[in-house]
């Protein structure tokens, strides 16, 4: 019995080194938590708009019978530059629907961020709070969601977009390729 | 200094921690002679107890002799024990002052071997102003600030929209902006071959997710771009960059490099592990080679250049000359190969000897590219002096001597040789 109590912190460590080996091994994304948004309905959008004297974004702005891109974003967000020219580009060169909001973020920072980089948003929201980043299970910023014509959420990309999800999913999915 | 203060402070520990251990005296015999004093105690009192009748005589004989086996068994134990015990004493006694000596050696072994006393130190503080971030900042407000001055007074200038486009690319980190990709485009209508304006607008290709675009512009940028472009390394750089990133196969570019093998690294790994005249043995052997390839390929030019600088470099200077020329036949060199090409004439010359017409021919050519160069206004005056030609000797040589140091140690042979021509 005794003897089999000193073996434990093998045993552990052993189990231990298992779970690393596989963890590397097999591919295993650790920072994918998934997403239970996609396949339903887009939560609820109730907000302010981000530029002053435009109308409050709604749920109807997300049922209008052609896809809509959503993007959370944040001017005190590094990785939100990094994808910045790609909406730039899906707003300019391919007419895509993009509807940008604000998180936890103050209009004032918003707004000049905007401007310095170019405003590829149709529709810009502002949700100070992140209440309604909690409705869309949001984990922080940048996050994007792909919306089709009838309102349904088709896709949720953690983290910024890349040139890969960009001509994999979201080109394909603005033609109607992806659904 | 560091280095040495590190060494006194390991040194001053290691003699703290022998001190005690090396005087330190293990208890050998003294478990035998305690045992044996409590033995004597015991025996003691039983003769007390005997004497004042507690304990019969019978009883008394019997504990005495269970007490004097006893002191046998302990004496018999310690006498088999102390061998034993022996060697694990000398363990127990050398083993910690062996440790405390051998752990900062090996730490000693392991610098010698991997460390690098030499390295300067790089304190935080003073990585700071080496760092471009600051200044490049300044730089990058200027830029602004001088681009939208400029476009206020003409807001079509293509310089500008072009300076404005980089400006707000550096002020936004390295994205290419919106505003800046505009600026970018309006100056490309009007300069549409301005190299720095297709790298941003490939920069935006790239950042926006279209890297075969960007690596199409840049490709295209590099093959119109001259080969000593400045821009060439940074671009090609870029090119793989992003190629890599977006997992898009890159041809090798055509470049105008030389043919001829360069050493690879182990070759140069080994030649450093030569004596100096192996080495120079090595390198002699390996510059013959090239000079046989060149004979084969003699539209080489960057390798004939290569081949002037390993002459010039292993001191055959007449060789060096030589090759130089092969070079300059295939393409006019400039002015930087041509003082090398100068000097490899003049180093063939006997002191006080008169330059060849062909080192007269390459001075000529050095000194009209550079009106300045110390090596041309000198030999050329001694040739200007020989044919007879005095006064410009004498002018060549007072111009040199204007722009020597005031120190310089040939400023008295010049001088000499002016009041000898009567200067």
């Amino acid at each position: 019995m005794r003897r089999l109590l000193f073996i434990l912190p093998l045993l552990t460590l052993a189990l231990m080194a298992g779970f690393f080996a596989w963890s590397l091994t097999s591919g295993r994304d650790p920072a994918s938590i998934g997403s239970v948004v996609v396949g339903r309905p887009a939560p609820k959008l109730d907000l302010p708009a981000l530029r002053p004297g435009e109308p409050p974004l709604t749920d109807a702005d997300l049922r209008t019978g052609k896809p809509v891109i959503v993007n959370f974003f944040a001017s005190w967000c590094t990785p939100c530059l990094a994808e910045h020219p790609l909406f730039t580009r899906l707003s300019e060169r391919e007419g895509a629907t993009i509807v940008g909001i604000a998180w936890k973020n103050k209009r004032d920072d918003a707004l000049p961020w905007l401007k310095r980089l170019g405003d590829p948003y149709q529709l810009a929201g502002l949700d100070l709070d992140g209440k309604t980043g909690l409705d869309w299970g949001l984990s922080g910023v940048p996050e994007t969601y792909l919306i089709d014509g009838a309102g349904i959420v088709r896709r949720h990309y953690r983290g910024p977009i890349t040139e890969r999800d960009l001509n994999e999913t979201i080109l394909p999915f603005l033609k109607g390729a992806v659904k | 200094m560091l280095e040495f203060l590190l060494a006194l402070l390991t040194t001053a520990t290691v003699a703290a921690l022998l001190w005690p251990l090396l005087r330190m005296r293990l208890p050998v015999r003294d478990r035998l002679s305690g045992e044996l004093a409590i033995y004597r105690d015991q025996l003691a009192e039983l003769e007390r107890e005997r004497e004042a009748g507690t304990l019969g005589p019978a009883e008394a004989a019997a504990a005495r002799t269970e007490i004097e086996r006893r002191m046998l068994a302990a004496g018999d134990a310690a006498a088999s024990g102390a061998k034993a015990a022996r060697s694990s004493d000398a363990v127990q006694k050398w083993l910690p002052p062996a440790l405390s000596l051998f752990v900062p050696l090996l730490a000693l072994g392991l610098y010698l071997q991997t460390g690098r006393p030499g390295l300067p130190a790089a304190p935080f503080a003073e990585r700071g102003t080496e760092h471009p971030a600051p200044s490049r900042q300044m730089d990058v407000a200027g830029l602004l600030a001088e681009a939208r001055a400029r476009l206020a007074q003409d807001p079509n200038d293509a310089d500008a929209l072009a300076a404005l486009g980089e400006g707000l690319t550096l002020e936004a980190g390295g994205t290419v902006t919106q505003p800046a990709l505009e600026a970018l485009q309006r100056a490309l209508r009007a300069r549409p071959d301005d190299a720095r304006i297709l790298y941003y607008l490939g920069l935006h290709e790239a950042q926006s997710g279209d890297s075969k675009a960007a690596i199409a512009r840049w490709r295209d940028l590099e093959a119109s771009s001259p080969p000593d472009a400045p821009w060439l390394p940074m671009l090609r750089a870029e090119i793989a960059r992003v190629a890599k990133a977006a997992g898009i196969e890159v041809p090798p570019t055509q470049t105008t490099q030389s043919t001829m093998p360069t050493p690879s690294r182990e070759q140069q790994e080994a030649m450093a592990q030569l004596t100096p005249e192996q080495r120079q043995q090595t390198i002699r052997t390996m510059v013959e080679g090239l000079a046989a390839r060149l004979a084969d390929a003699p539209q080489d030019r960057a390798g004939w250049l290569r081949l002037a600088n390993a002459w010039k470099v292993l001191g055959e200077n007449a060789n060096a000359a030589d090759a130089y020329a092969r070079a300059d036949t295939l393409a006019p060199v400039d002015a930087r190969i041509l003082a090398d090409w100068a000097e490899a004439h003049v180093r063939q010359l006997a002191p006080g000897a008169v330059p060849s017409p062909q080192a007269v021919a390459v001075l000529e050519r050095l000194e009209k590219a550079e009106p300045r160069n110390a090596l041309a206004l000198f030999y050329l005056g001694v040739a200007a002096e020989a044919a007879g030609n005095k006064p410009a000797a004498l002018q060549r040589w007072k111009t040199l001597l204007a722009l020597l140091p005031a120190d310089a140690p040939i400023r008295g042979m010049l001088e000499e040789r002016i009041k000898a021509a009567g200067g």
